[in-house]
């Protein structure tokens, strides 16, 4: 590469660099869409609950799987995990949703904690902003008589993609950022 | 004849001597008034020199009691003696930037002060104006079960124009912008209070169309 190629290369990256800060957001309005996103999750961990919930109605199952599933990018996949095998199973998120009101046991208790940034939302080229949100699930099966069956503990990761769009409602533009999920991978399963 | 002479010289010789004695005497008089006076006011002077150089440092170093008016006031008086003093003159500069910098301080905390005051007024007059929606929304999410939660929310949307109203939640205010969640309707959001179980915004503006039903709903987290 001769020097006047670097010198351009240089220059042009500095420039990019420059430009890509110049678009970048306020530490407020960053924190905001920080704490949108962990919300997300909280909110899918509450509908994950619900939708496990042996006692909860058929048609509220159903309805609270819709919502769940529009936290999600389209095509996103949900990696479920066993102590009773290596392997770990992918799903569609709707398709995990469906398998998790129908599993064999009476009653079901899943509970997310530890629910944290494990890599900071990170500006991309098109404006979108992608972080990885770790959580941890503890998950209990009973069977008709109230013993624990089954339970685990498992780590998982959530890539989230936050970006900015607008909308128009009563004749206003709105800007709102849009925050989906994206797969779910498990990292890690224990008991 | 001559002691004729010398009995008229005598008087003339005297008022002589008394013209001279008299100009000689009243004006070393006026001499040393005139000293006794520039004493004075050297001393006066002095004294003001003193006294400036005191109370400025005091204000410099806050060893006064003194408000911002007064301080400012000492600062005039000083000024006005038009002392001709170095450590004076310096001392002056000093006080000068200090009290630009407490002034424009004073007026910044005055003004957060008065933002603050319109800010609680105008929460406090809005959290009244929407206490009825605002409890709605709270019973939804307290609710016990699916069903209270159930009825609660068709309660509530008795007070809406349609179930498919816009409810906006702003996440961030920034210079008179806002930044929103993805916009939601109104059965949605009730449903999210029922199913989260938790409602943490506050309202931040209602519209309602000509028959008084709310045709948009905009929250702010708290």
């Amino acid at each position: 590469m001769s020097r006047k190629t670097i010198i351009l290369a240089v220059f042009f990256g500095l420039f990019a660099s420059l430009s890509l800060s110049a678009q970048d957001i306020s530490p407020e309005r960053k924190q905001a869409i920080d704490s949108l996103a962990l919300e997300k999750v909280r909110d899918l961990s509450k509908y994950i609950s619900i939708i496990g919930n042996k006692s909860t109605p058929w048609s509220e199952a159903n309805r609270v799987i819709d919502r769940a599933e529009e936290l999600f990018m389209a095509g996103a996949e949900m990696g479920v995990s066993s102590l009773y095998q290596s392997d770990v199973m992918y799903f569609k998120v709707r398709q995990y949703f469906e398998r998790l009101m129908r599993l064999n046991y009476d009653r079901v208790e899943i509970e997310w904690y530890k629910i944290e940034y494990v890599s900071d939302l990170q500006r991309q080229p098109d404006g979108t902003y992608v972080g990885v949100i770790t959580i941890f699930q503890k998950f209990k099966g009973f069977d008709a008589e109230g013993n624990l069956v089954y339970e685990d503990t498992t780590k998982k990761d959530i890539t989230v993609y936050v970006k900015r769009k607008e909308t128009q409602i009563g004749g206003r533009l709105i800007g709102f950022w849009d925050v989906l999920l994206g797969d779910i991978r498990v990292k890690e399963t224990r008991k | 004849m001559k002691i004729r002479n010398l009995m008229l010289q005598v008087p003339r010789f005297l008022l002589v001597l008394l013209v001279i004695g008299l100009t000689l005497g009243g004006a070393t008089g006026c001499k040393s008034k005139k000293k006794i006076a520039r004493e004075q006011a050297a001393a006066e002077y002095a004294s003001r020199i003193e006294q400036a150089k005191k109370d400025l440092n005091a204000i410099l170093n806050d060893e006064s009691t003194w408000t911002l008016k007064e301080k400012e006031e000492r600062l005039a008086a000083i000024k006005s003696w038009n002392l001709q003093d170095e450590e004076v003159l310096r001392l002056i500069d000093l006080v000068e930037d200090k009290l630009a910098r407490e002034r424009a301080d004073a007026e910044r905390k005055a003004e957060e002060e008065r933002l603050k005051k319109a800010e609680d007024e105008r929460v406090k007059s809005k959290a009244s104006k929407y206490t009825s929606i605002e409890n709605q929304l709270l019973s939804i999410a307290a609710a016990p079960d699916v069903a209270t939660a159930n009825a609660k929310i068709a309660q509530t949307l008795q007070l809406f124009a349609t179930p498919d109203a816009p409810v906006l939640i702003i996440i961030s205010q920034a210079g008179g912008f806002n930044d929103y969640d993805r916009p939601t309707t109104i059965r949605r959001y009730l449903e999210y209070l029922k199913d989260q179980k938790v409602y943490n915004n506050a309202i931040e503006q209602v519209k309602y169309d000509a028959s008084g039903k709310i045709t948009e709903l905009e929250l702010i987290k708290k």
